[in-house]
């Protein structure tokens, strides 16, 4: 499929190299969308939860310590910009580079929580994050290998080989876990609703960016394999 | 099963990767019976395999040609009117590289060793911003790793009320335990008593 149908007329380009960054309508917004996320997040205040005990009337306020914060923060901030830059890319293996720099960051912000419930989920992530690095670049090379380019504009004039969709495939796989929190841990939202701005710092900028990162890559997917 | 029950099994953080580790698996053999083949019409070309060190070249899988500043080497870019002095220092060594492949012909067979302008111009040139991004990634390892590491995330030692809640918690365990046990010796004196009556 091409850049036009699925995205609307080209404004222009930005070319570094073989890196071409592709602006369309489509693809700015997204950039947009996410960019205005990051500034609310970066100057959001944190929330405090309260923590109620069973069978007692004790319940304790549960806050974030301001180290913890500021790193959660920074963090997610980056993670914004990173997922914001996958938005525009033109380039395959540049995409799977921000995607991975979306999925370290991810473990990142949730890793500096205190609480071991988050923690283990954190773990857990981490693993699938490990996992599937080969799929994702071995994806990517895969694609490279079968068509002999990486550019997006001229993968989506090629026709699709059998090797293409098993790369498209491993790529799909890949994203789904680095980016795991949407597909894999939205069955159980509570797991990330920790103390301490989860609404704005957690919940929203690792939702945030993998449900972006999930639409570019339908939307990639389609350029190569259509 | 009921969907509701699957839910919550999948709910479980440990069961995810194993989840996602069986997918995969799966796929990964479905990629045994994909017809897998090189196309040689290839970005950054490079020759076929073996080629080169059956020459006896002593750069041997990297040899791309070229003279610095002379002659561009053999490099092809998607855009080449992006980077218009592409090739020129492809071909480039330092003064020890050249005298270690003058006396040994495995110079060429590690990236370290391979031509110093080659990775310029690929890594720097035609792919900066690839090398940026992947610098920032391990620079956001790094971050997280250290500020892990500083603060210990896992460090229960000065919070109190955790560790009130951990020793309760093990108290009850242990309580638990030692009745079960208490009950099964009763159970096994009962059986024992039966047997021998």
């Amino acid at each position: 499929m091409d850049f036009v149908t699925l995205g609307g007329n080209l404004l222009g380009t930005i070319q570094l190299g073989d890196i071409v960054l592709y602006l369309t309508p489509f693809s700015l917004f997204l950039f947009a969308v996410l960019l205005g996320f990051t500034v609310l997040i970066g100057l959001s205040k944190p929330e405090t939860q309260v923590e109620a005990t069973m069978h007692y009337l004790n319940n304790t306020e549960v806050k974030v310590g301001q180290k913890e914060l500021k790193q959660r923060r920074f963090l997610a901030v980056i993670c914004g910009i990173a997922s914001a830059g996958a938005m525009i890319t033109g380039d395959l293996f540049n995409f799977t580079l921000f995607m991975a720099l979306v999925g370290i960051l991810n473990i990142g912000i949730v890793s500096a929580v205190k609480q071991t419930s988050v923690l283990n989920s954190a773990f857990n992530y981490g693993l699938i994050a490990m996992m599937c690095s080969l799929p994702l670049f071995g994806g990517a090379a895969i694609i490279l290998a079968a068509t002999g380019t990486l550019s997006l504009a001229v993968l989506s004039q090629m026709p699709a080989s059998p090797m293409v969709v098993f790369g498209a495939v491993m790529m799909l796989i890949g994203i789904l876990g680095e980016s795991g929190v949407a597909p894999f841990f939205a069955s159980k939202a509570e797991m990330f609703r920790t103390a301490g701005s989860p609404y704005i710092v957690i919940i929203v900028i690792i939702h945030l960016s993998s449900l972006f990162i999930i639409v570019r890559a339908v939307e990639i997917l389609l350029l190569v394999l259509w | 099963m009921r969907i509701g029950a699957l839910w919550n099994k999948l709910a479980e953080p440990k069961n995810i990767p194993r989840l996602f580790a069986f997918s995969l698996g799966i796929i990964l053999i479905i990629g045994l019976i994909v017809p897998l083949a090189l196309n040689p019409d290839q970005l950054y070309v490079r020759p076929a395999p073996q080629e080169q060190v059956d020459e006896g070249l002593a750069i041997a899988p990297y040899d791309r040609g070229g003279v610095p500043l002379k002659e561009p080497g053999n490099i092809n870019p998607q855009y080449p009117e992006n980077a218009e002095s592409l090739g020129m220092i492809t071909g480039y060594m330092s003064p020890l590289a050249e005298f270690v492949s003058s006396i040994s012909p495995y110079f060429g067979t590690s990236i370290y060793s391979s031509p110093g302008g080659l990775i310029d111009e690929i890594l720097y040139y035609t792919r900066g911003f690839d090398t940026i991004l992947e610098s920032s990634i391990l620079m956001m390892a790094f971050i997280i790793a250290s500020w892990l590491s500083i603060n210990y995330t896992m460090n229960r030692k000065n919070d109190e009320g955790e560790i009130k809640k951990d020793v309760k918690k093990a108290i009850g365990d242990s309580n638990k335990v030692a009745s079960q046990v208490k009950a099964n010796d009763a159970k096994a004196r009962a059986k024992q008593l039966r047997r021998d009556n």
